[in-house]
């Protein structure tokens, strides 16, 4: 057994992985709020995404928009990574040999490069094109990216309860 | 309305979404996609109301810039909803979460759009005040319950 696997077996023997898995509600309540988390983090995404390909909000600087949702993005992300964690937690060896929970890491690992690598490139030049109805293509690809490397993650993480 | 449901059954759609391994699971993930879009644009709306971002733009400009997301992912969820029904509509019909989620749904769609409508025809931009605070409060706490309800159809 590869080592692995061999720990995500003993997470899933311990008091607290257990205590998980034999309460009636504490999944389906954990569940909903990652839910709940990952609306508040990918609808502030997708809003900023949404105006840097200049979908909505065309007369608002990208600074602006960007500063406005940076919070919440990162409440959203709190309560996602928090309560995603708590999941694998209590299924880590069902989790092990699943394709989408493996998919889903794979996603979540690349979706975390794109705001760094837009942020450390073509937004630093932001001031030049701040008020521009539509960003420059480097920004959309980001955003488009962005976009579809979240919505890989909602369908991956669902599957991960249709994928024995 | 139970014969609107039973119809809903005998349709072609229906039984094949019913014989599918793979439709409910896909439009179950479309209805999730719909509802971060849609969640999004609804909350930001309420966000600006309670005015915790957004500040340096007017309630009405806000309401008047993500009434057309919020619509396009409303839809979608609707749309998405209506077919996962579709795939068991007797079933639906007699769970009382998926008959609460209908009436919360109800009332949401109105009061909050009802709202938004109302801000983004405002002639001039005022300052945030209690009632628009009070709304967006209502507002949340319909579409957190929606989604409460929605979770608990599988389980009741």
């Amino acid at each position: 057994m590869p080592h692995l696997q061999q720990f995500c077996v003993w997470i899933s023997s311990t008091p607290f992985s257990l205590a998980i898995r034999k309460s009636v509600w504490a999944f389906p309540i954990i569940e909903s709020i990652h839910v709940l988390g990952i609306v508040v983090l990918v609808g502030s995404v997708a809003l900023l995404d949404l105006r840097l390909l200049g979908f909505i909000m065309k007369n608002e600087p990208v600074s602006r928009v960007s500063r406005a949702v940076l919070r919440w993005t990162w409440s959203g992300f709190a309560v996602m990574f928090t309560t995603g964690l708590l999941l694998s937690i209590a299924e880590a060896a069902e989790n092990y040999a699943n394709i989408a929970f493996r998919a889903k890491l794979v996603l979540l690992i690349l979706v975390g490069l794109n705001p760094l690598i837009f942020h450390l490139t073509i937004f630093r030049s932001v001031n030049s094109w701040d008020v521009a109805p539509v960003a420059p293509w480097r920004a959309r690809t980001a955003a488009w990216s962005s976009l579809f490397l979240w919505s890989g993650i909602i369908v991956a993480g669902r599957m991960i309860a249709y994928i024995h | 309305m139970l014969s609107l449901f039973h119809w809903l059954a005998s349709t072609h759609l229906s039984i094949a979404l019913a014989n599918s391994q793979w439709a409910f699971a896909v439009i179950e993930v479309f209805h999730l996609l719909s509802l971060a879009i849609s969640g999004g644009a609804i909350l930001y709306f309420d966000i600006r109301l309670l005015g915790w971002g957004f500040a340096s733009q007017s309630e009405r400009g806000v309401a008047r810039s993500l009434f057309p997301l919020a619509i396009i992912g409303i839809t979608a969820m609707m749309i998405s909803g209506v077919l996962m029904v579709a795939s068991g509509p007797v079933r639906y019909y007699y769970n009382p979460a998926f008959r609460l989620k209908m009436y919360l749904f109800g009332a949401a769609l109105v009061f909050h759009f009802a709202v938004q409508w109302a801000i983004s025809r405002r002639n001039e931009d005022r300052k945030t005040a209690i009632p628009d605070r009070i709304a967006a409060v209502i507002s949340l706490l319909l579409w957190l319950s929606i989604g409460v309800a929605g979770r608990a159809i599988g389980f009741v």
